[in-house]
């Protein structure tokens, strides 16, 4: 995927100015950067869910907004954190929701195959037949990258999806992000906000800064003291963990 | 899978069962056998005007609370009950209670019609497009125009000839007792016309339920389909009530019912199920109103003092989950 010259504005003031990058295919790439920098707004942008003022984003040689619906739901999947269902749905209805772009709404062989896979993936076999409104909110994460991977697209893109999760669940997360890239050969895209999170187990790293790109490139590239410094403002010291360059900010 | 889909079914067979018991209830308790044509004449009509009223009502409150995503919203929020004591609080105040367009004919019920779809299309279809897809800017837009409504209806009603008043009141409440013939044919117009229109856009419903991002995300044209939907069911709530008068309020009762009893989030059961229970309270309802009170009590008392008791129910429930 192809992201050039992205544009937006709300009431002149200039949100996202210039923007132009590309997705590495099969990789995880975090968009990191402090509040307000943009980067929720580019990958809103990206997920569809936003209209973009001027630019193009280039999907497999074809720009987005002239995919049919139906065929860039079989290849894109997104994930935000604005997921309030109040009607009564289970984890097994949840996940099956995912063979929509394909099916419709009646479900194959295939597609029960596929949703058993998903469901049997994220170990959520014990829980199929709850109801999602009685589910924690890590088990209720687990369910939704369950209906992603139903999906079975190439690209996944996540807004914040440590948003709420306590240490251990956020971890684990960040570990499925990490085997939906490895083992599914899933390209994944996500934003964040925990740095440490995004050096660890992302391969690239795409910083923002008042609507720009600040630093694109490899964590190696983008974490050491001097850039983490421009764009956080705050003292870094960057330690190597587990072959990995973690950061401390004080 | 299958069993689950058996169990719905027999819910559905049970509610018809009900409903067609409640009807024969209604339409052949204490029909002298001598004026048994004449009786049949009378009470037909009233049935067919409930059997459309629960199944508008019915089919509209479970579309809009899933475009609302909210399960204790009620379309009355659209404000079609307050243009409709307007509409008619107008007519009366402009051109008397004498008037065609005031004597309950079709001319009243197409009038009615045409200006709450007028409503829909411009308020409704229009301003959705121009929030942006933002569904609480069109409650808060329902809400105000409730209220300015409502304002001027009462204004008028104040200046007005308390004789005219005293005609006017008794179309501004909900009955099935002067609805005529000829406006149930026209209703039925209407309602084909409505599903044919959004035929389309009715498989699309259960994916609603996940919210705008996750409807987007597996293919949905989110805005085109909840702005067809929420002008299809204002005009849906706008035939029930010219029909019968302000009943939108039942909507929050038998949608709710509909849920509790089928515990799915799939629309084709739900909607029939919503409308099925409605015609069962309906039916059950005017024949007590009938045979028990002999007219002395109006359904919509019934309909509000029920639907009140489990709005409250609702909350509470609510609030404990």
């Amino acid at each position: 995927m192809k992201i050039q010259g992205l544009k937006k504005a709300y009431h002149r003031e200039v949100v996202v100015d210039d923007v132009s990058f590309e997705i590495p295919e099969g990789k995880v790439l975090s968009l990191i950067g402090p509040n307000g920098a943009g980067k929720s707004t580019v990958m809103n942008i990206i997920s569809r869910l936003l209209p973009l003022d001027d630019g193009k984003i280039l999907f497999q040689g074809k720009e987005l907004h002239q995919w049919k619906r139906q065929e860039l739901a079989k290849k894109l999947a997104i994930l935000t954190q604005s997921n309030h269902i109040a009607m009564k749905l289970s984890v097994w209805d949840l996940v099956a929701f995912g063979r929509f772009p394909y099916s419709g709404n009646h479900l194959t062989v295939e597609d029960t195959k596929m949703i058993q896979q998903a469901i049997d993936y994220m170990e959520l076999g014990d829980l199929a037949h709850k109801f999602i409104d009685e589910l924690s909110g890590g088990q209720r994460q687990r369910a939704y990258i369950a209906m992603v991977i139903a999906q079975d697209t190439d690209y996944v893109l996540l807004d914040e999806p440590t948003n709420n999760l306590d240490i251990y669940h956020a971890t684990n997360m960040m570990k499925m992000v990490r085997r939906l890239c490895d083992e599914l050969n899933k390209t994944v895209v996500l934003v964040l906000h925990d740095i440490n999170y995004a050096a660890f187990y992302s391969d690239y790293i795409c910083a923002f800064v008042d609507g720009k790109i600040a630093k694109f490139g490899t964590v190696e590239e983008v974490m050491n003291k001097k850039t983490l410094s421009d764009i956080y403002h705050v003292e870094f010291e960057i330690m190597n963990v587990a072959n990995k360059p973690l950061s401390v900010y004080y | 899978m299958t069993s689950k889909k058996n169990v719905y079914f027999k819910k559905l067979l049970f509610l018809v069962v009900l409903a067609c018991c409640a009807a024969a209830l209604y339409q052949f308790t204490d029909v002298d056998i001598n004026f048994f044509s004449f009786a049949m004449r009378i009470r037909g009509p009233r049935l067919a005007a409930m059997f459309l009223a629960s199944f508008c009502v019915g089919v509209a409150s479970i579309l809009f609370q899933t475009i609302i995503n909210n399960v204790i919203v009620t379309p009355c929020l659209l404000g079609m009950n307050a243009l409709y004591v307007l509409i008619h609080t107008s007519v009366v105040f402009l051109i008397g209670s004498g008037s065609k367009l005031s004597v309950n004919s079709p001319i009243s019920f197409v009038v009615d019609l045409l200006s709450m779809a007028v409503v829909a299309v411009l308020i409704y279809g229009y301003l959705f497009q121009k929030a942006g897809g933002n569904i609480l800017y069109i409650l808060l837009v329902g809400s105000v125009l409730t209220t300015l409504f409502s304002s001027i209806s009462t204004t008028m009603q104040r200046m007005m000839d308390p004789n005219e008043f005293d005609q006017l009141q008794n179309s501004l409440i909900a009955s099935f007792e002067r609805v005529n013939a000829d406006a149930i044919w026209i209703a039925v117009m209407a309602i084909l016309i409505l599903v044919v229109w959004l035929w389309r856009q009715f498989p699309l419903l259960d994916v609603l339920v996940l919210g705008k991002h996750q409807a987007i995300n597996l293919g949905v044209d989110y805005e085109k389909v909840s702005r067809k939907m929420l002008v299809g069911v204002t005009i849906l709530i706008g035939i029930a009530t010219a029909l019968v008068g302000p009943i939108s309020f039942l909507g929050l009762i038998i949608a709710n019912l509909s849920r509790q009893l089928f515990k799915t989030y799939q629309h084709r059961y739900l909607t029939f199920g919503a409308a099925l229970v409605g015609m069962v309270i309906l039916f059950a309802g005017q024949t007590l109103v009938e045979q028990v009170f002999h007219f002395g009590a109006n359904i919509n008392a019934f309909i509000n003092i029920g639907g009140g008791a489990y709005f409250l129910y609702l909350l509470l429930r609510g609030e404990k989950q």
